[in-house]
């Protein structure tokens, strides 16, 4: 078990920040090139002004129209998206790996948090799952991948919280969970679980081009 | 709803039975931990004499050592003194704070071995 769980937090880890930093940084570059060359007049009025206006509305609860139209829905997605990134940046034990191994450590949760956190987040997922089944006007625009990208996000928070509390199978667990989180990261800049890394690209430019041609708001 | 309570009254009297059976054993024995003042994990498990003897450690200095201008003492030994009166809650140049000198010592020869415990949990038993 020991030589299985070394390879994929040793070599296989590796292989998978590359791919998740090397990817994400190949979308973003191919992104702006693409604008650049088929539509270059967005940059002629894309304003830092109008893009922070927008990106501070749409990542403020409650902010923008849309936020306000469904309070419940932004309430969850609110919740999932911090808890989704806090918990695994400040939790303590992957901390304490990366200072074992880089000699870096910064501010961690208390591991009660963390778990309450992950929690927020696997609550979240059931939720959004519900939300595909049963409304109508999201049935329409669900695919297949659509469950198969709330799968690969949910997939480290449950193997994670299992090992955790060391239900079932600690060391099977932990390494799955491993596994589980190289899958989400890698699949980050390849799925669309890339608006992550383009929503701030996104607004930037619709609140550009609603501040500066059409004078209105985008929110 | 009542079905619903019984269900989480049974579980909860279950999950505290499991967890007094497991802090009563004995014969388990874990490092003084006295230092940290706020612990976020079970303590470590650590028979001292049982897993020096099963791990074939012939030197105590393997993990009782001394240094004098950063060199190793080689036939020194500081069994008399704990690790927390030299290692500190924080690193001091080249040594590292407590919880760090701990895991290095501990999993750092763990990692070379086929059957030692390296995950969080193997040692941090719940
Ligand atoms: C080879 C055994 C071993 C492994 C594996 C191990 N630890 Fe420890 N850990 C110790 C020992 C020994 C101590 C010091 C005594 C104690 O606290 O029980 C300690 C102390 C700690 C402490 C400080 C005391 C506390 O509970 O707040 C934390 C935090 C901690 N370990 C977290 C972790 C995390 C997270 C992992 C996995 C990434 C881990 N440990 C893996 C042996 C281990
Ligand atoms: C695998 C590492 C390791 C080895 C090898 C080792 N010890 Fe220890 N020993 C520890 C740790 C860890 C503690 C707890 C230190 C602390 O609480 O700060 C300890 C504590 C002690 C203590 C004080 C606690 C007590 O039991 O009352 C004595 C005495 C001691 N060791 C003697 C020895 C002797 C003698 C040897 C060699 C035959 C030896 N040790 C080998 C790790 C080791
Ligand atoms: C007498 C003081 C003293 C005691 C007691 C002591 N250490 Fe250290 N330790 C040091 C010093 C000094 C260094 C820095 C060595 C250097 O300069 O490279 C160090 C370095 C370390 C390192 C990093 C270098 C290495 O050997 O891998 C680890 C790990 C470590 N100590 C673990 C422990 C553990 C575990 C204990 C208790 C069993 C302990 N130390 C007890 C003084 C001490
Ligand atoms: C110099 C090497 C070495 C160091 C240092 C060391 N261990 Fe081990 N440990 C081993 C080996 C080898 C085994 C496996 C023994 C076997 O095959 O049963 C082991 C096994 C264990 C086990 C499994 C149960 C047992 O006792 O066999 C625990 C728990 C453990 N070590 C805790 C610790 C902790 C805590 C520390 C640090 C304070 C530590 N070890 C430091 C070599 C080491
Ligand atoms: C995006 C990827 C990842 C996410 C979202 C994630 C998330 C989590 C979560 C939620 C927990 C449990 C916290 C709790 O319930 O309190 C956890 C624990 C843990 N994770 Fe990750 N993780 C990821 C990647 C990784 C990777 C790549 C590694 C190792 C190389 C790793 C190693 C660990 C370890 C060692 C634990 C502690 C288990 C224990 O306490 O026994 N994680 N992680």
């Amino acid at each position: 078990m020991n030589d299985i769980y070394q390879f994929v937090s040793g070599p296989l880890a590796w292989v998978a920040f590359i791919l998740f930093i090397g990817g994400s940084l190949y979308r973003v570059i191919a992104m702006i090139a693409e604008v650049k060359k088929k539509e270059p007049f967005i940059f002629t009025y894309m304003s830092l002004k109008y893009s922070l206006r927008s990106i501070l509305h749409w990542i403020t609860p409650f902010a923008t129209y849309n936020w306000r139209r469904k309070p419940v829905l932004t309430v969850v997605t609110f919740a999932f998206h911090i808890c989704l990134f806090v918990s695994p940046i400040f939790l303590l034990a992957h901390v304490t790996l990366w200072d074992e191994s880089w000699n870096i450590r910064w501010w961690t949760l208390p591991d009660g948090s963390a778990d309450i956190m992950t929690l927020i987040v696997m609550a979240s997922c059931v939720f959004f799952l519900v939300r595909r089944l049963t409304q109508r006007e999201v049935q329409f625009v669900t695919f297949v991948s659509d469950y198969i990208i709330l799968g690969i996000v949910a997939a480290p928070f449950i193997t994670g919280f299992l090992a955790y509390h060391q239900w079932f199978g600690y060391p099977i667990l932990m390494i799955l969970h491993v596994l589980a989180g190289e899958v989400m990261l890698v699949a980050i800049p390849f799925t669309r679980l890339s608006h992550m890394l383009f929503s701030p690209f996104t607004r930037a430019y619709m609140g550009s081009e609603f501040g500066v041609i059409r004078k209105s708001k985008d929110y | 709803m009542k079905k619903g309570m019984i269900i989480i009254a049974g579980i909860l009297f279950l999950s505290s039975v499991m967890l007094l059976s497991v802090h009563s054993q004995e014969d388990v024995t874990e490092v003084d931990r006295s230092v940290f003042t706020n612990p976020q994990r079970p303590a470590a498990v650590f028979k001292h004499d049982a897993h020096n003897q099963n791990a074939g450690i012939e030197n105590c200095n393997e993990c009782h050592h001394v240094y004098e201008d950063g060199k190793l003492l080689e036939d020194e030994s500081s069994e008399d003194q704990r690790c927390a009166d030299c290692h500190g809650p924080e690193a001091d140049g080249n040594k590292p704070s407590l919880v760090k000198a701990f895991h290095v010592n501990c999993k750092g020869c763990h990692e070379k071995q086929q059957k030692a415990p390296i995950l969080c949990g193997e040692c941090h038993v719940r």
